[in-house]
């Protein structure tokens, strides 16, 4: 197998049509933290891989977990990562994916351009190590604000476009459910202003 | 050329001196108060009461007078309103009596550029961990921006409030960091990562339950562990997601070695450096905002007053 990618803490290797991504050991962290924490995000990242993908959003097929070794096996979906070539144009089709997500009883956690991969056709959404079944206003908004972050650190010259064009679709895909997770993202933000205040 | 700087966001008052960018007097104190955290009005007496004899000292230090100061930098923020008035209040009066110009300094890119001089790291991610801040920073497009942070608490908070409820005096890192040694038991833990970010109050309020049911060390080494498994996996996060290859671990809580330790591990792992920044310069000090009002030492400012909630990425960097 070919390393492909050292991702924020997998590696994903190359299996022909397939990828497979391995949590491996992190020598900075107490082994009675590290091993039930890589073995729980894997198995939650599979588990909320098939339930995305057998809900129609879209997301590498999932295939094969395997608990000993932490790893995933995959569709390869050939593409980039979003950020590379992000496009404001793309932020629609975004915000009914997450939309879509949402409704489906999923919550990513790490929603950033780089757990995005932009393919020919379509985007296709990535990375459920830190993922929940929640139907939550607040995780929901929690996962839009870290978007929200993402875009303005990674994209500042078009993020606000992007953002607007992302909550505008978001908001109209996930319907009136919208006016609480609004709420709990203002909510977010206000604390996290207040923090700077000591 | 000389520039005096002024640091007075929360409890230290430093006062540093730099000539033609090199470091030639670093004062401070520190007020410790005798239980619980900082109270803002206790942190400006102090800083009132000592700054006479800080700047003498530095001055002295330097073996110059302060008509030599061509610059005097101050700490705008972000930071405890009574403190930051003090600093704000020094460096205008020297600028008045002896002709120096002002400069604003943001006390945050302060600690990034003196942690840059002194590893000599060119662009890395910063792991700035302190009472009350608690941010990975790093640079982009011409900002220094803020990746991931806490959602609610800084850890030298968290600690310190722990510590607290376990006996110790403020602030508690070190006494912690001492105990933990003599840890033995793994004591499951709440391990919040959201994102690039990191959350502390679900950990203050499990802690806060085992204390007197558990050894303190082993509270304080599950505690160290856990919560420096998060700071770092943030950073490892944010250079994964910047691209960037070095870390530097900066502010009060740096001191802890475990939390370095860990850092340089993590960068082993995945091919990148980590490098030490001497103590001195790592909790708030004078010296860091009179380098960086050195490097800004052209900036025009039209905002010269003082900015409690001053955001790290909405200075512009122009001499980098
Ligand atoms: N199914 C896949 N097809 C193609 N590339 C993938 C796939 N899964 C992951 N990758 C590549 O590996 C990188 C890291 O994967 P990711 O799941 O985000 O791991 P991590 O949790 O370490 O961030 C991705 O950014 C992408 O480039
Ligand atoms: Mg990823």
């Amino acid at each position: 197998m070919k390393l492909m990618a050292m991702g924020s803490e997998a590696s994903v290797y190359s299996k022909g049509d397939r990828v497979v991504k391995i949590r491996k050991r992190k020598g900075y962290r107490l082994n009675e933290i590290d091993a039930p924490l890589r073995k729980s995000r894997t198995r939650m990242e599979f588990g909320i891989m098939k339930k995305c993908y057998s809900s129609g959003i879209r997301v590498p097929a999932p295939l094969k977990m395997k608990e000993e070794d932490c790893s995933i096996e995959m569709e390869k979906i050939e593409g980039i990562q979003f950020d590379s070539k992000f496009s404001t144009e793309k932020m629609k089709e975004l915000g009914e994916m997450v939309a879509k997500m949402h409704r489906a009883g999923v919550v990513h956690g790490d929603l950033t351009t780089a757990n995005i991969l932009l393919t020919e056709k379509e985007l296709v959404i990535i990375d459920f190590g830190l993922s929940e079944h929640t139907a939550k206003d607040e995780s929901r908004a929690t996962d839009i604000y870290l978007l929200k972050n993402a875009l303005k650190s990674r994209h500042k010259e078009l993020y606000e476009k992007a953002y607007d064009t992302f909550l505008d679709s978001y908001s109209g895909s996930i319907g009136k459910e919208f006016k609480g997770i609004n709420a709990h993202l203002k909510d977010i933000e206000k604390r996290r202003r207040y923090n700077e205040d000591y | 050329m000389y520039v005096l700087g002024i640091e007075s966001t929360a409890h230290t008052f430093g006062v540093g001196i730099v000539k033609d960018g090199e470091v030639i007097a670093n004062e401070r104190d520190t007020l410790k108060p005798a239980q619980g955290g900082i109270i803002p009005r206790e942190a400006a007496a102090h800083h009132y009461r000592l700054a006479p004899m800080l700047l003498k000292a530095a001055i002295d230090k330097a073996g110059i007078k302060m008509k030599d100061i061509d610059v005097v930098g101050f700490s705008q923020g972000p930071g405890l309103i009574p403190a930051l008035k003090v600093g704000y209040q020094v460096a205008h009066l020297i600028s008045e009596k002896y002709g120096a110009k002002v400069v604003g300094v943001n006390h945050c890119i302060a600690h990034l550029e003196i942690a840059r001089k002194y590893t000599g790291l060119e662009d890395p991610v910063m792991l700035y961990v302190s009472g009350g801040n608690t941010q990975v920073i790093t640079y982009q497009g011409g900002r220094y921006l803020v990746f991931g942070e806490t959602q609610d608490i800084g850890v030298g908070n968290l600690i310190d409030k722990i510590g607290r409820k376990m006996g110790m005096p403020f602030p508690a890192g070190p006494k912690i960091e001492n105990m933990a040694r003599s840890g033995r038991k793994y004591i499951k833990l709440p391990y919040s990562i959201k994102g690039m970010d990191v959350s502390f109050t679900g950990m203050e309020t499990f802690v806060s339950r085992i204390i007197g049911r558990e050894k303190s060390e082993d509270v304080s080494f599950s505690l160290q562990e856990t919560i420096f498994a998060m700071l770092i996996e943030a950073s490892e996060r944010a250079m994964a997601y910047c691209r960037k290859d070095s870390l530097v671990i900066t502010g009060g809580v740096a001191a802890n070695s475990r939390l370095n330790d860990m850092g340089e591990v993590m960068c082993r792992e995945r091919g990148a450096v980590s490098k030490r920044i001497p103590l001195e310069y790592a909790g708030d000090n004078g010296a860091m905002i009179a380098y960086t009002a050195y490097l800004m030492k052209d900036y025009r400012q039209r905002d010269l007053t003082i900015k409690p909630r001053y955001r790290t990425d909405t200075v512009e960097i122009k001499y980098r």
